[in-house]
């Protein structure tokens, strides 16, 4: 009942610790705070954290799927946020698994590293999505894409629109952190 | 215009489900794919270590399977040990569908994959 006074007044968990004297609240307590259930799953669960909420609770899992029809086609969409990793599923007219690629900020300089985990030889449709999306949300990214090779302006219409939702899920990082996207 | 797809059902089937193994909560994910099977378990908040498992294409009757890491620790048998184990079980329940497995655990010493 304490800790449910100080939340009311919109102070947060921080004001509540504050006022018993704790430094850090423990993991156990900060359940409390979340905002969204911790496992999500459902079709096209649309989650407005704001990025303060899973910067430091337990988000579990959230799970987002949404499909776009364009001229080009139809795009599947699958999102899997975990807590510090996303990853990202792209299907073109299909639900094939595709090539897979991984992509992970690196040191020194937060410069971003793709791979190719499995297909995708000589053929790296998806490796450069996997790569943004590693500078834009600062994580480790993992890109699982069966679009077609040689379709560049599928690839960037993809990109985009994955992004797009990226941005509303509240997943990526905002931009006066002084990193380029 | 771009427009949302209605009235269809996504692709892509998907489970999600948190259980509590030896104290550490685990999520564990299944996706299918129409060429693919992704299983994710997970108790540190990342994929872990990545492995692909599948069925040889072979004339004889029992069939052989490739299991391989593609991501993360190569070092630790008995994750390729549980993709084994589940691949040939799947292979056994009639499905030729090779395995994407993303084992991210805590401890490795003995391996929970059912």
């Amino acid at each position: 009942m304490f800790f449910n006074k100080h939340l009311n007044r919109g102070g947060g968990l921080n004001a509540a610790a504050a006022a018993i004297g704790m430094e850090s609240i423990p993991d156990g307590l900060r359940i409390a705070e979340e905002e969204t259930p911790s496992t999500g799953s459902s079709q096209s669960q649309i989650n407005h954290n704001n990025n303060r909420v899973c910067g430091y609770i337990d988000c579990g899992v959230h799970i987002t799927c949404f499909s776009e029809v364009s001229d080009n086609g139809t795009l599947h969409f699958q999102i899997i946020r975990l807590h510090k990793q996303i990853y990202a599923w792209i299907g073109c007219n299909s639900a094939k698994f595709g090539h897979l690629y991984a992509a992970a900020p690196t040191r020194p300089n937060n410069t971003v590293s793709v791979t190719s985990l499995l297909g995708g030889a000589s053929d790296n449709t998806g490796s450069g999505i996997a790569r943004r999306l590693a500078l834009k949300t600062g994580l480790n990214v993992i890109v699982a894409c069966n679009i077609p090779k040689n379709s560049p302006m599928l690839e960037a219409d993809a990109e985009k629109k994955l992004v797009q939702k990226l941005i509303n899920l509240g997943y990526t990082r905002p931009k006066s952190d002084g990193t380029s996207p | 215009m771009d427009s949302s797809l209605s009235g269809q059902a996504f692709p892509v089937r998907h489970k999600n489900l948190s259980v509590d193994i030896k104290g550490h909560k685990t999520d564990i994910i299944l996706c299918s794919y129409d060429d693919h099977f992704l299983v994710i378990a997970t108790q540190i908040g990342s994929m872990g270590t990545i492995l692909h498992a599948r069925k040889e294409e072979g004339v004889s009757i029992h069939p052989t399977f490739n299991v391989s890491v593609v991501f993360g620790k190569r070092d630790e048998p008995m994750l390729v040990a549980c993709a084994r184990q589940l691949i040939e079980h799947m292979s056994n329940s009639g499905s030729s569908r090779p395995l994407v497995l993303a084992l991210g655990l805590r401890d490795h010493s003995v391996v929970q994959s059912q």
